[in-house]
């Protein structure tokens, strides 16, 4: 079989399951149910006008939006300096720091946090949500620029010393120009990864500061019978990251790899 | 004059990095700390905690249930990773021979792993029904018997890891690729002049060289892999009959379920040992199989 029709085979079962989501979602729900699975179908609104008109998906929404917003926006307040001063010292143990928050589960920290917010009074709040998600944010903002900043010849930081520059004006004005694709890489994969991420704010959440993923699975425990439904939510809360990522997708996979495959 | 301004320089970028150094310092370090703490003592909701040796660990080494998690993660661990590394070496090979990559088909290939777990989840929930999935209905157009899948003790995970191989060896495929490309060319050129038939140039030659790249993203599977959770918790919390009970699961339920946070705090430090355990041996394979 030719190199094309072996990767359109691959492609397409790959492509199949978000496909049959998607579709799902249009479905009614006699042809959602439908035994053998119907493939024709007349498309209906009716699965999404049910989940925006009885849940309070918007609201979970912007919860989703706050949290994730916040937790990159100080993942990059954080990590961009951090990462370029770890770069003109050459000094590792950002790096060291780094993977070992990417390898540790999540259960390690999540139980001191816990004991720790339940005595503050902060479980349920978006700070406590924002406070845990950054510590996803962080190391992935440090991930992506440190390689982009230790990129720059360092005759050019040089430069701008000799013209004066302080270092913090030598990274606003000079450095961070310089990896603005990266920074755009940090920051949607910061954004992506907090939007996706589920085990903190499973305990962290409460009613009020739910963010979708969490109230997606609450989703399947009330209706596992409304399938339609389901789906919609589904293809709503996956809408977003798969836009983000497909609009960067040149960059993204060196983004996710770089640290790793350069070493 | 000149080191004067190099120290005030070096202080200058103490004082950019200290913001992350807190925080750090709060979310991550201390966090570990507190948990390697609460794992030698007991901590009953509203009581005071209260040492106690190793006891929890004790208690973990005589758990079957402990062991079992144990089993179930490591079957997880070999079989995902078996077929996402095959998998992920035969798409990467396709792509390499395919010679360019059109935009369409890179958007397929990194939307698996963009999509939140938590709906990768649902989607198969979907597929997988064992009356009216797609799934069944597609094995039975060859005549096989239709399977219970995620609510089968004996399929549930290899189920599991048929779906994580979904989300991830498209991911593993774009860093073998990246590998694939980095190769030197005169030794294919070599190859062919010799005449190699193309089996042999892969054995040979392609997959030695590859070896640690290869090495690179088992590393990153590893870590997701030995603490899997999301997909399980959505689709089957453990189940059926803890068939596909992993250690992170496990110990999610010992601690926010019965709020045992000490024994959970003993399972969180195993877990988190045996993930570093398998990425350092791993490291020290690439180092030693690398050119």
């Amino acid at each position: 079989m030719s190199v094309i029709a072996q990767l359109v085979i691959v492609a397409a079962g790959i492509l199949f399951p978000i496909i049959w989501m998607v579709s799902s979602s249009f479905k009614s729900s006699a042809d959602v149910t439908a035994y053998p699975p119907t493939f024709l179908f007349r498309p209906t609104l009716e699965n999404y006008t049910r989940l925006l008109q009885t849940t309070p998906f918007f609201s979970y929404a912007r919860n989703s939006l706050i949290e994730s917003g916040s937790s990159t926006l100080i993942g990059l307040l954080l990590g961009v300096p951090a990462a370029y001063a770890a770069s003109i010292t050459r000094s590792s143990w950002p790096a060291l720091v780094t993977l070992s928050a990417r390898m540790a589960p999540g259960t390690l920290f999540l139980i001191p946090w816990y004991i720790v917010f339940r005595d503050l009074g902060m479980v349920g709040t978006y700070g406590a949500l924002i406070l845990t998600q950054a510590a996803i944010t962080l190391p992935i903002v440090i991930w992506v620029l440190l390689p982009a900043f230790d990129a720059i010849p360092r005759s050019i930081l040089e430069a701008a010393g000799v013209d004066g520059c302080g270092t913090l004006r030598s990274l606003w004005r000079v450095a961070l120009p310089l990896v603005s694709s990266g920074l755009v890489i940090a920051t949607i994969l910061a954004f992506v990864f907090s939007w996706n991420y589920f085990l903190f704010a499973l305990v962290l959440s409460d009613e009020n500061t739910k963010p979708l993923v969490v109230a997606a699975f609450n989703y399947i425990g009330e209706g596992s019978t409304d399938w339609g439904g389901l789906m919609a939510a589904a293809t709503l809360i996956a809408l977003p990251p798969l836009v983000l990522a497909i609009a960067v997708q040149r960059w993204l996979v060196a983004g996710l790899t770089l640290g790793a495959v350069k070493g | 004059m000149h080191i004067s301004a190099s120290s005030r320089q070096r202080g200058a970028l103490a004082v950019l990095a200290m913001p992350a150094v807190l925080f750090t310092a709060m979310m991550v370090v201390f966090p570990i700390l507190y948990t390697i703490w609460l794992s030698f003592r007991t901590a009953p909701l509203g009581h005071a905690t209260q040492f106690v040796g190793f006891a929890n660990y004790a208690q973990l080494a005589d758990s079957p249930q402990f062991w079992n998690s144990i089993k179930v993660s490591l079957t997880l661990y070999v079989i995902s990773l078996a077929m996402q590394l095959t998998g992920g070496t035969y798409l990467a090979l396709l792509l390499f021979q395919a010679k360019r990559m059109p935009a369409i088909l890179r958007s397929i290939l990194i939307s698996p792993f963009m999509v939140p777990p938590v709906v990768v989840g649902m989607m198969f929930l979907i597929i997988l029904d064992p009356s009216l999935g797609a799934a069944n209905w597609v094995l039975s157009l060859f005549g096989i018997a239709p399977s219970a899948w995620l609510a089968s003790p004996e399929w549930v995970i290899p189920t599991v890891a048929l779906i994580d191989t979904w989300q991830w060896m498209p991911f593993v495929a774009l860093i073998v690729l990246g590998g694939l490309q980095s190769l030197p060319p005169s030794v294919y050129e070599a190859a062919k002049i010799d005449g190699a038939p193309p089996r042999l140039v892969f054995w040979r030659i392609t997959l030695p060289l590859l070896l640690p790249t290869l090495a690179t993203a088992a590393i990153l599977r590893t870590v997701d892999l030995l603490r899997f959770f999301d997909i399980i918790y959505v689709t089957t919390q453990g189940g059926p009959l803890n068939a596909s009970d992993t250690l992170n699961i496990y110990g999610f339920h010992i601690g926010f379920e019965l709020f045992q946070f000490g024994y959970a705090s003993a399972l969180a430090m195993t877990l988190t040992a045996m993930v570093f355990g398998v990425v350092l041996a791993l490291n020290r394979l690439r180092r030693a199989i690398d050119w």
